[in-house]
């Protein structure tokens, strides 16, 4: 996901202010007498999001919350902030945001809180992500939700050693080193793998998000390794890779495939066998902890300053049932 | 006899400077005019004007008694005007036959496509070469001409500008890089040519060049035409007075007839 | 007597240079044949496995790279192919879904994402020929635009699935490498014997002079960089037949593998020299580079420095090609 949008930054700036400019003013909103206004500003258009906001929806109707939602055309500072500006003046009790910086979003943010509005920050945060520390200029958020990625490794490889027996050799197939969210899953990943006594970790490869090298990291690693039995794809284009490169050797089904994420058309790769395991993150989850957490806020409860969202292991088998294919993320 | 090209009241400016102010030339069948003047007298610039690299601010071109409009060099070559170039204007990176043919390769069916005709390419370099009387290595025949000497380089340059059958061939101190044999070669080239009723137009510092093969000497001098003298009816001493402008305002008065 | 030996030696080390490419991809292979045959018994490069996954790896990058290499011979550079390859990937998913997704569909498809890139390309050409915007400067804008282009034509999400039978067949097994064999081949051809090609040695070796002899040098680089734009969409056409999805990022990391590919084939970036059997080999190297150090397992980090490694032999070897082949 993360890298997804640092991908994402570079859209041209022109078309989207444009794009954004007309959903600024929130001419619409009526507010309803006495109820309370919490408001959702995502990173950028994408399933993950939308599908984060229809578990945000589902909170604020249970809680009686009215819900704003804005999201920027391009991940990217210069267009979230301009959003924020204009949430900041329509003054919500309880801001959820997802920050696409973590530096450069801490300044506007600190605005809202100053102006008297709660921030929650969800999938993404600023600082460290160590928020009421009482220590550092990033503190002020009360609370982060989000994926806890060193848990969705620890699920991943569990997933992936009952996919080969629990014996046979694996590696990692990686984006780069350095992004929080793919090194957690990693992290996780190791600490859960070498449990299993029998089953080998090769070297990881990182393919730089390039698919083809994902697909060409598969082959050598099977010229060297004949009997690879499994391959954790740490982040989509990872996974795109491997399973390419695991058909181009005639081994689909023979070599495990675990990826992260459940982007739209998962559900064909896991019944073609293209991919053995999918682990999907619960965006919609994220959305609903959060305006949980809003709505406590207002209430006058204290909220926890972390909380991890679970996650859906979704293969072959259960893809069909309603509450697990619900997980693929979705506009 | 009839002049095959006419340049007339030539003016031209790059930025403030004003490189060519209303010169006139013609140049007849089996004439050589030879071109003198100073450093920046011009010289080049005048025939880069008559051979297309240049469009002139001022003037116009007269080719066979009808006007002539040359919108790129490829033009000038279309009517038979050949052009050496002071900076010699060759792909150092190509071999000499492909400089020889540039722009215009002959070209052979093979396999059922028109593809460039290579060994004719290389004939016809080591050809020419022998008519200059040039002596190129084999091997860096085929190679780049970077690796060839200045002199051979300027052969390279001579050649391909006879090598096309010229009307009228422009030279631009074909011989300042070439050795004492090689410079009669190119002169013993410029009678033949003149015998064949080529006509020649010889850009040269050297006098004796210049009164050994030249009908006609023409002066530029800042960009004007400082005087124009039949060589048999001038000496040395006179067109060095001309081109460094001792009797400037004598001569002007003697030319303007 | 000592003259001349001293010229065949000189004459023999400018031979090497100009073969280095070669012997050196001859060097790589042996060392992994023999580390393959004492350390796992069995063969490296005699293994139809090993050479389909060299190649394919390959296949991308030189499908940029050879493209690149008439850019680069007449001493520009093309920086938008990987973002170029990118939006030709997402357009050919979008138009042949859009289209019915039927096989008509997809020639649709392939047709509109060639124009998109020839529009692409004729645009850096003519930023570049035309108005004299430096080649650096005019394609790295074209990367922004088609990375933009690119992103926005995917829609939200940066990747569109396709599912259509023509374009699975195109990804399938030895049909990459095949369809970049051949186009490798017909541009060799147009390279080195026909007029195009000899035209594109003339402008890279002197622009000027290439004027003067008639050839129509706008117009000439202009055709260039369409070429070069076309060869990162046929790239993008591949990947997305390869992978089911066209993704906006597909060529991103591509970029620099495909001018290193043209650079160790033994193009100069000051223009003038380069061809496409270099930028195969060039293309080889990297790709068993990559290949060979994962197969004996050496840590992911070291394809990288090996491969700057040889980018930078590659440049100086060229810096010296010159004066020793004149001092030959
Ligand atoms: N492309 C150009 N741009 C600007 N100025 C130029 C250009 N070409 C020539 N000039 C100027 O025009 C004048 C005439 O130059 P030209 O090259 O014609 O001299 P020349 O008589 O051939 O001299 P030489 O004997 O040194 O070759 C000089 O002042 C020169 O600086
Ligand atoms: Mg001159």
């Amino acid at each position: 996901m993360i890298k997804r949008r640092t991908l994402l930054q570079s859209l041209t700036g022109a078309a989207t202010l444009g794009a954004m400019g007309a959903s600024l003013p929130f001419n619409n909103l009526v507010r309803a007498a006495g109820k309370p206004v919490v408001a959702l500003l995502p990173g950028v258009v994408d399933p993950f999001y939308f599908t984060m906001k229809r578990g945000a929806d589902q909170a604020a109707e249970e809680e009686g919350i009215e819900l704003l939602f804005q999201i920027p055309k391009a991940w990217n500072v210069t267009d979230q902030v301009p959003i924020l500006k204009a949430i900041i003046a329509k003054k919500p009790d309880v801001l959820l945001i997802s920050p696409v910086d973590k530096d450069q979003l801490i300044q506007p943010l600190k605005e809202a809180a100053d102006a008297g509005i709660k921030v929650i920050t969800v999938d993404t945060y600023i600082g460290e992500g160590k928020y009421q520390t009482g220590s550092g200029k990033a503190d002020f958020p009360l609370s982060y939700v989000a994926s806890d990625n060193t848990e969705g490794g620890r699920i991943a490889a569990r997933a992936l050693a009952k996919a080969i027996g629990e014996k046979g050799s694996v590696y990692c197939e990686n984006n780069k080193p350095g992004i929080s969210s793919t090194d957690q899953r990693m992290v996780g990943f190791e600490e859960e793998i070498a449990k299993f006594p029998n089953i080998k970790v090769l070297k990881t490869q990182y393919n730089e998000d390039d698919a083809n090298k994902a697909a060409a990291h598969v082959a050598a690693v099977l010229a060297r390794e004949p009997d690879l039995a499994g391959i954790f794809g740490v982040n989509t284009f990872s996974g795109m890779g491997a399973s390419e490169g695991v058909k181009k050797a005639g081994k689909s089904g023979v070599v495990k495939i675990v990826v992260f994420d459940a982007v739209p058309g998962i559900d064909a790769s896991l019944k073609s066998g293209l991919v053995d395991v999918a682990i999907a993150q619960k965006p919609s989850e994220m959305g609903y902890v959060g305006v949980k957490f809003a709505s406590d806020l207002i209430k006058g409860k204290t909220i926890p300053t972390w909380q991890g969202t679970g996650f859906v292991v979704m293969d072959k088998s259960n893809i069909d049932q309603e509450d697990v294919h619900k997980y693929i993320y979705s506009n | 006899m009839k002049p095959i090209l006419e340049a007339r009241n030539i003016s031209i400016r790059f930025g403030g400077v004003e490189a060519l102010k209303n010169v006139s030339l013609g140049v007849s069948p089996g004439e050589v005019l030879a071109l003198a003047g100073d450093n920046g007298a011009g010289k080049s610039t005048l025939i880069k004007v008559i051979s297309g690299v240049y469009h002139p601010h001022a003037g116009e071109l007269f080719f066979d008694g009808a006007p002539l409009h040359l919108r790129d060099p490829q033009d000038a070559r279309a009517k038979g005007i050949e052009t050496i170039y002071q900076d010699l204007a060759l792909a150092d990176n190509l071999d000499v036959g492909s400089n020889i043919f540039l722009g215009r390769e002959p070209m052979h069916r093979r396999f059922g496509v028109n593809v460039i005709n290579r060994p004719q390419m290389r004939k016809v370099a080591r050809e020419v070469l022998d008519r200059l009387d040039i002596v190129v290595p084999e091997k860096k025949l085929a190679g780049p001409v970077r690796t060839l000497s200045g002199g051979q380089r300027q052969a390279i340059a001579i050649g391909r500008a006879i090598y096309w059958d010229a009307r009228v061939l422009i030279m631009d101190e074909p011989t300042a890089a070439l050795g004492v044999p090689e410079q009669r070669k190119v002169m013993e080239l410029i009678h033949g040519l003149k015998a064949q009723g080529v006509a020649v137009i010889l850009i040269s510092h050297n006098l004796h060049d210049i009164f050994g093969v030249a009908d006609r000497i023409l002066v530029l001098r800042r960009g004007e035409l400082a005087g124009e003298r039949l060589v048999k009816e001038t000496d040395g001493d006179e067109i060095v007075r001309l081109m460094v402008g001792d009797t400037y305002a004598a001569t002007k008065t003697a030319t303007a007839t | 007597m000592t003259d001349i030996s001293i010229d065949d030696q000189l004459g023999r080390i400018a031979l090497l240079t100009r073969l280095w490419p070669w012997l050196f991809l001859l060097t790589l292979l042996t060392f992994f044949e023999i580390w393959a045959q004492i350390e796992v018994g069995r063969s490296f490069l005699f293994n139809a496995y090993n050479a389909q996954a060299i190649l394919l790896a390959a296949s991308a990058p030189l499908l940029l790279a050879t493209g690149q290499t008439f850019v680069i011979i007449t001493s520009g550079i093309d920086l938008s192919v990987g973002f170029v390859m990118g939006l030709a990937a997402v357009v050919v998913a979008q138009v042949t879904l859009l289209t019915g997704n039927t096989e008509i569909a997809l020639l649709v498809g392939i047709a509109a994402t060639l124009l998109v890139c020839a529009i692409s390309g004729w645009i850096s050409g003519t930023l570049v020929a035309r108005l004299g915007v430096p080649a650096f400067i005019g394609t790295l804008g074209m990367y922004g635009v088609a990375r933009g282009a690119g992103f926005l034509s995917a829609g939200s999400g940066m990747t569109v699935s396709i599912d259509n039978p023509g374009l699975v067949w195109l990804g399938t097994g030895w049909v990459p490498v095949i369809v970049t064999g051949l186009l490798l081949l017909i541009m060799h051809f147009v390279l080195s014997q026909t007029r195009f090609g000899q035209y594109t040695y003339a402008i890279g070796g002197n622009l000027q002079s290439a004027a003067r002899a008639g050839i129509d040098v706008k117009r000439h680089l202009i055709k260039i960089y369409i070429l070069s734009a076309c060869f990162a969409g046929i790239g993008g056409i591949v990947y997305t037949a390869r992978y089911a999805a066209g993704a906006a990022n597909a060529g991103e990391s591509m970029l620099l593998d495909s001018i290193a590919a043209v650079v160790i084939g033994g193009a100069s970036l000051f223009g003038g020299t380069g061809n496409v059997i270099g930028t195969l080999i060039g293309a080889l190297i990297i790709a068993v580079i990559q290949f060979g150090l994962i197969f004996i397992d050496v840590d992911a980090f070291w394809q990288f420095i090996a491969v700057g490694v040889v980018i930078i032999l590659s440049v100086l070897i060229d810096q010296y090609k010159d004066k020793l082949v004149r001092a030959a």
